[in-house]
């Protein structure tokens, strides 16, 4: 079970992790007025060590998972679908009607279905509207809802997006509801589940006014799953590697001649539709926000600054000059999930989600074969290096204007939704109705409908409302088995983070010197500039907001692992 | 017929302002809608330009946010993307105003010179069609028609050729972008001056023919004085936005051809601002200064309009 005293994070004191204060006090312009701009300093936030969040108390699991992991870097699963059982005997009725504005990526299902209207009953009458706005542009302007008030009644952020806003934090004070006095002690009586929810899942939900002044620290936000594993990795076409007599690469060298015996320009078939978002890893270039401690040097160094960096470079401009990347690919346009399953690309680079999807097509008979995520690589005979989350994904903030009673009646509603999987709530919340959304197949795993993968399976709507007490790998037995050895081999090659206990926001100058170094990656991998400049980029970089960077995570390295 | 003598003095009474009021109440209600328009939604944001001079939060009162003078500003100025930025929204005004705007004028000619009704009319449609496009519909077309594994690309490839890279070349992004204001631009820019020639006399065009003149005089001598001032006018507005010069068909291409092709003052604030972190003082000093630029080249325009004897934007005092 997910304890708090049990977490990896716990292994720094409160003391250092509260010395953070001084790193951050200067990043939130909540000072007097001065002639100096205070905006975009970057900021940190202790996210362990509070004595304000609900009291842990276990919420006993109504079945035990097939497959035992280690979360976060390997979570447990179910390779058989338990007769669910009832996880909330009695439901506070509610009448209020809230609007919650969440992400989605595809095809938004209608508020007025039937999934909707059975969750609202099954939770006890409250409507939960959801506006839902395209995933793809959500983090950008996210930022100008919040700045506008106009996001409703709450909202789901995902941790990834939180680096589009300028002084978050500030952010979080002024505009969301404080939900310390509500939550904080023994909550278990109302929110039995909430209550169940990992101490850590709530420490990494907490803000404060003055990151010195530890009294200042609150809770705002309803922590979502901690999904943990390791997250994004390279796929491939297993059958169409078969076909072609192509034996699974092993290293980023094998990978490069895999590409090569795949691609043919002239008759439309290339290794890959993009790279850029998973080819650092292969080159272990897996710092912090770039950063990472080198012991030699005795100081951080930013990834650009290694010679893997180079060597990725060189990586990516290969796969461009012998035309082993899709000709369109500099377009940023190119629906990959379509040519792979086209086979017109061999390889493409995924969030694990996409294994579940893929079968799930092949079953429709909508895409043949299968894919599976490449063993970690390394190049030059390096030892692959890969990072597990072990963060919450996001959090849902209520907004500040709403009453105490309306937030707990919201409250209500997550409490039913952090039932985790093997009970009646969680089926409901995952599949849908029986006879609607889904069907159980002969061996008793439910199977979404056609009606289902339309409205169910989306990958957000209110499954990331709060987190589930605690995460499995579950859906297709065979994927799961596969998607847990998987975790369960990748988990040796698993480093640490060098940052945590702590959220931080780097200063606006580091995020926008990154930014031009990411455009100036893309013009030397796709030929608009030569090789030959990476130094000149790299001191780019370093020159425009790199520096300050740097000096600001050392602060923050220091506070840390003060002796 | 009945009427005042020429050399008769107008004597203007002069009228209280409820006696006006009571005269006029019928066009100031006409106007109102209008004048509230502009007032909310141009010379209430206009007023939030202040807080350039801010370090603005809007989490924090109006009030308490602390003036910095120039400071944003003096970033801005400091920032060694902002110039480049500058200068390619130059050329492609530049572009614009001496590739494109003759453009819309010589489609308008041709347009005026085609008799048949129908022949006409189906042109118009298929050249200002494309204004309705959006960026994204008209950048995915070029794409898909010029892209390296587009329609041409493909067909030189099936010849023996090289594949295009065409939409993906940063050195001929000038030309691809000029390419698509004049298919999605050109046909719009038509109409308003297909508007002007309507305006035109043709007893003008017929005395021409009569003493003689052929086309191109009559071209030269009639149709062109006949949409000078419209010409004028639109040639001073469009200086006036040199600095505007797009935005999405600049965005949806900056990761084709790179952000040193494609930055133009407005993705620039949007990269630095929206996406990026610098906030929104460092947006409004960005647009502050791309504002006082307009207006100054719209006064500077609008003098020489006057000196050469035009009416300008507004009527010289």
């Amino acid at each position: 079970m997910p304890d708090s005293s049990s977490a990896p994070m716990q292994r720094r004191s409160l003391f250092k992790v509260a010395g953070l204060g001084a790193v951050g006090a200067v990043g939130l312009p909540f000072a007097a007025a001065c002639s100096d701009l205070k905006t975009g300093e970057g900021s940190t936030q202790a996210t362990e060590g509070f004595d304000f969040l609900p009291e842990y108390k276990e919420w006993p699991l109504p079945a035990e998972p097939d497959l035992v992991g280690e979360p976060p870097a390997s979570p447990s699963a179910f390779t058989s679908y338990p007769e669910p059982v009832e996880g909330i005997t009695e439901v506070p009725a509610g009448t209020g009607t809230y609007e919650i504005t969440v992400p989605f990526w595809g095809e938004a299902p209608s508020n007025d279905d039937t999934y909707f209207a059975a969750l609202r009953d099954a939770w006890g009458g409250t409507t939960m509207n959801l506006r839902q706005a395209d995933g793809n542009t959500y983090a950008d302007t996210s930022v100008q809802w919040l700045n506008a008030n106009e996001y409703g009644d709450g909202i789901l952020l995902f941790g990834w997006m939180l680096g589009s806003h300028t002084s978050f934090p500030e952010t979080v004070v002024n505009s969301f509801y404080d939900l310390t006095d509500i939550l904080k002690g023994d909550i278990s009586e109302r929110w039995p589940l909430l209550a169940g929810l990992p101490t850590q899942s709530w420490a990494q939900s907490v803000w404060s006014e003055d990151p010195a002044d530890a009294k200042s620290a609150r809770l705002y936000g309803i922590p979502s799953t901690m999904s943990g594993g390791t997250g994004n990795a390279l796929f491939t076409r297993i059958d169409l590697m078969e076909a072609a007599g192509i034996a699974m690469p092993t290293t980023v060298e094998e990978l490069l001649e895999a590409c090569r015996t795949w691609s043919d320009d002239a008759n439309g078939k290339w290794a890959f539709a993009g790279v850029d978002w998973i080819v650092p890893q292969l080159f272990g270039l897996m710092g912090d926000d770039g950063w990472s401690w080198d012991e030699e040097q005795g100081k951080l160094i930013h990834d650009c600054e290694k010679p893997e960096f180079t060597e990725m470079m060189e990586f990516r401009r290969t796969l461009w000059d012998e035309k082993l990347i899709h000709p369109d690919a500099p377009t940023g346009t190119l629906d990959g999930h379509a040519l792979q399953v086209a086979g017109t690309t061999l390889f493409s680079q995924e969030n694990p989600v996409r294994w579940y999807e893929y079968a799930a097509l092949v079953k429709d008979g909508k895409a043949e074969g299968a894919i599976a995520p490449l063993p970690p690589l390394g190049a030059k005979g390096r030892k692959p290096t890969l990072k597990a989350s072990t963060t919450v994904d996001g959090w849902t903030f209520l907004n500040k204007d709403l009453s105490k009673e309306q937030v707990e009646e919201i409250l209500d509603v997550a409490n039913w939704c952090s039932a985790p999987f093997g009970t009646r709530e969680n089926e409901l919340m995952e599949y849908g109705v029986e006879g609607d959304h889904f069907e159980y197949d002969a061996s008793g795993n439910p199977v979404y409908t056609e009606h289902g993968s339309k409205i169910v399976q989306a990958p957000v709507n209110l499954k990331q409302f709060s987190g589930k007490v605690q995460k499995f790998l579950t859906g297709d037995p065979e994927v799961v088995q596969a998607h847990f050895e998987f975790n369960e081999m990748a988990k040796e090659y698993v480093v640490p983070s060098l940052f945590e206990g702590v959220r931080i926001e780097a200063p606006a100058a580091a995020k926008s010197a990154a930014q031009v170094l990411n455009d100036q990656q893309n013009d030397i991998a796709y030929g608009r500039a030569e090789l030959s400049t990476v130094p000149d980029i790299v001191a780019t970089f370093m020159a425009n907001g790199g520096e300050e960077a740097r000096g600001f995570y050392t602060e923050v390295y220091k506070s840390l692992n003060e002796k | 017929m009945t009427g005042r003598h020429p050399d008769a003095r107008v004597v203007k009474r002069k009228r209280t302002a409820a006696q006006r009021l009571r005269h006029d109440w019928p066009l100031l209600v006409l106007a109102l809608p209008v004048v509230a328009q502009l007032a909310i939604f141009f010379y209430w944001p206009s007023a939030w330009n202040i807080i350039a001079f801010m370090d603005y939060s809007p989490h924090r009162p109006f009030w308490e946010n602390p003036f910095v003078g120039f400071a944003w500003f003096q970033r801005l100025f400091a920032d060694p993307y902002f110039v480049p930025a500058l200068l390619n929204t130059l050329k492609f005004a530049a572009a614009q105003l001496l590739l494109l705007f003759p453009l819309s004028i010589i489609l308008a000619l041709v347009m005026h010179s085609v008799v048949s009704t129908k022949v006409r009319s189906t042109f118009q449609s298929i050249v200002y069609l494309p204004y309705f496009f959006s960026w994204v519909l008209v950048v995915t077309v070029f794409v898909q028609v010029l892209g390296a594994d587009g329609l041409v690309s493909n067909w030189l490839m099936s010849l023996g050729g090289d594949r295009m890279t065409f939409t993906s070349n940063p050195d001929t992004f000038l030309l691809l972008a000029w390419m698509q204001w004049a298919w999605k631009d050109a046909g719009w820019g038509m109409i308003i001056f297909l508007a002007a020639l309507a305006s035109i006399n043709p007893s003008l065009y017929e005395a021409s023919a009569v003493d003689g003149a052929n086309r191109w005089r009559r071209m030269w001598h009639v149709t062109l004085p006949g949409i000078r001032p419209v010409i004028i006018l639109l040639l001073i507005l469009q200086i006036g936005g040199i600095l505007s010069v797009g935005f999405e068909q600049y965005q949806l291409q900056r990761q084709a051809v790179g952000y040193q092709a494609t930055e133009v003052l407005d993705t620039y604030v949007y990269y630095r601002s929206v996406i990026g972190t610098e906030g929104a003082s460092f947006g409004t000093a960005a647009g502050l200064f791309k504002g006082v630029i307009g207006l100054i080249l719209i006064l500077a325009a609008n003098k020489v309009a006057h000196r050469l004897g035009e009416q300008g934007i507004y009527q010289k005092s």
